[in-house]
């Protein structure tokens, strides 16, 4: 791998004896064939990484979540995150329609879902997304109910964003299926569009902090004048409407996709361990949970946070055969500069603390289940060379007494 | 010389409160402009089902800025509130040259509007760090900026995203309203 060990080959050939084209074209193939062996490791290490997914999915055939809903999971968790890619993401892997209609059901079903994220895909201008909101705006049922009951129900399967464009396009479409379900409610679709675009400027008047000057009911119903196809619509209508609002604001509706639970559902591999200590070297038996790059460990199955976290970047794991106490051990060591292995941990106050272990050493119930933790632990390592680099400089600053702080 | 006895207060201690309308298409960056005004003030306030409102304090002048917009059809709801409006922001995305003609459009129907006839204009043309985006004298003229008469108006070179311009903005409307 030595690109300067041509020249003590062995035979006579010499460096010096060459032209310097010819010492170029050298230096040049000498580059090709560091970069080329390069290349052939980063191959043969995919192929490792493959061959241990493989692996992990053989096993799982019978006990493992199928990777259909390992792929609705991830599909989901991009949605809350950017909405355009999840959704992207869901119709390459088959799991949605290339259509207005299913993407639409989808977001109305909405489990495991962000409603922001819901809201800010609905908003969009362009002509998938308008298609998707009026779908979306189909599948609600309005039947018999008054205007504001169906636009509480409506704005609660998804957070309204705040662009006057956007709120105009969604209340057009809510207003058209209010009408088509509510016949002879309103004297055109135009004064149902309009009146349900002032009660969203009514709540926002009556309940944004940032409005200084509420307006009264006279206003309320001055501001509405003209709306009906020219005409007025009854005062008493107005002034209910205007003490709903004031009564009770528009509920921000409750989030899914913010939920932790999500994040431990469909794990990549979840089970009963038994953890030493990182001071005291006592074992106690832990459920622990593989997902996301993490390694998240619970105290019983039912706990709906994990006592402790450890993000699987720059560190590696490996077997450990000298443990006398107990048999199939397997341990995380740092794989950087740093001796601490970052993570953290609940303390028995409650506290959620730094974590303060050089390894973590676990044992599992059997050989079999000792490999497999090792290998799908291995799958989920995360190399981020950023945080070496930062370990090291941390360790430049603070003097060789180098604990990485 | 000619200030109320309560105009002379307001100029001496009080705070006065300016209310502002700001104006563009889609995704000229509305959103941005008002959320990095509201940067580096603490907000504690509760969220709200509604409209992008934020009340910006500069200058010992209380800003309240609404997002407005919309089709047409609902202007009139929105002209109750243009009454008593000092100020009307319109931001133009300046990368966005098939739609310059579409903002000017949406521009003059605002100022069409008789209770904005006072309203001072102060144009952002956002998106300046993009390198294909129009000049603030390309934009003079796509407006039509300097064809209006009767009017106050200023046009500012903004990136809302790095927060660049935004207060070079204000400092004028301040001034503007000091006067």
């Amino acid at each position: 791998m030595e690109p300067t060990s041509v020249t003590s080959s062995g035979n006579n050939f010499n460096i010096s004896d060459l032209t310097d084209d010819e010492q170029k074209l050298l230096k040049s193939i000498q580059e090709k064939k560091h970069l080329l062996l390069l290349e052939i490791q980063e191959l043969k290490r995919e192929i490792e990484e493959v061959t241990n997914e493989l692996e992990g999915i053989d096993i799982g055939d019978e006990n493992k979540p199928d990777p259909k809903a390992k792929q609705i999971s991830i599909g989901r968790k991009k949605f809350n995150m950017d909405p355009k890619k999840g959704i992207e993401y869901l119709i390459e892997h088959g799991l949605l329609q290339n259509t207005a209609e299913d993407v639409a059901r989808f977001l109305f079903q909405g489990e495991g879902l962000n409603k922001t994220a819901i809201g800010d895909y609905l908003g969009e201008r362009n002509d998938f997304n308008v298609a998707v909101l009026k779908a979306f705006v189909n599948l609600h049922e309005f039947t018999d109910m008054i205007l504001v009951q169906a636009l509480r129900q409506f704005l609660w399967s998804f957070r309204l964003p705040g662009e006057a464009q956007k709120i105009d396009r969604m209340m057009e479409c809510f207003a058209e299926r209010y009408c088509s379900l509510n016949s002879g409610v309103f004297v055109n679709t135009d004064t149902c569009y309009v009146l349900s675009f002032a009660i969203i400027m009514l709540n926002t008047s009556l309940h944004n902090p940032s409005v200084k000057d509420k307006p009264t009911t006279e206003r309320f119903i001055q501001m509405n004048r003209g709306i009906n196809d020219g005409g007025n619509l009854p005062e008493e209508l107005l002034t209910n409407l205007y003490d709903n609002i004031k009564k009770e604001p528009f509920k921000i509706p409750e989030d899914d996709g913010n939920d932790l639970m999500h994040t431990f559902f469909n794990p990549v591999k979840e089970g009963w361990l038994m953890k030493q200590g990182g001071r005291v070297k006592s074992w106690k038996r832990r459920w622990f949970i593989l997902n996301d790059n993490c390694l998240y460990y619970f105290q019983y199955t039912t706990d709906k946070e994990p006592k402790g976290i450890i993000p699987l970047e720059n560190i590696q794991v490996r077997e450990v055969s000298n443990e006398k106490t107990k048999p199939n051990c397997f341990e995380l060591f740092s794989a950087g500069s740093s001796e601490i292995i970052k993570a953290c941990k609940v303390d028995s106050d409650g506290k959620v603390v730094e974590g303060r272990h050089n390894v973590y050493r676990m044992a599992a119930a059997s050989v079999e289940e000792k490999d497999e933790w090792i290998n799908s632990v291995r799958a989920s390592i995360n190399d981020n060379p950023f945080y070496d680099m930062l370990a090291a400089r941390r360790k430049n600053a603070t003097g060789s007494s180098g604990r990485a702080r | 010389m000619g200030l109320s006895l309560s105009s002379l207060f307001n100029k001496l201690f009080g705070k006065k409160n300016i209310r502002i309308l700001m104006v563009g298409l889609d995704a000229a960056g509305k959103t941005t402009i008002l959320y990095k005004l509201k940067l580096g003030e603490i907000v504690t306030t509760i969220p709200t089902i509604g409209f992008n409102v934020e009340s910006v304090e500069y200058k010992n002048i209380s800003f309240t800025v609404w997002d407005v917009g919309g089709q047409d059809k609902i202007r009139p709801l929105w002209r109750h509130y243009f009454q008593n409006t000092q100020g009307l922001i319109f931001v133009v995305d300046s990368n966005d040259r098939e739609r310059v003609a579409e903002a000017k459009d949406e521009l003059s129907k605002m100022l069409q509007e008789d209770d904005l006839r006072e309203a001072l204009l102060l144009v952002f043309a956002n998106k300046q760090d993009l390198p294909n985006a129009m000049s603030c004298a390309d934009i003079t003229d796509a407006l039509g900026l300097q064809n209006m008469r009767n009017k106050k108006w200023y046009i500012q070179g903004a990136t809302a995203t790095a927060g660049t311009g935004l207060y070079e903005g204000l400092d004028w409307l301040s001034n503007e309203l000091g006067k």
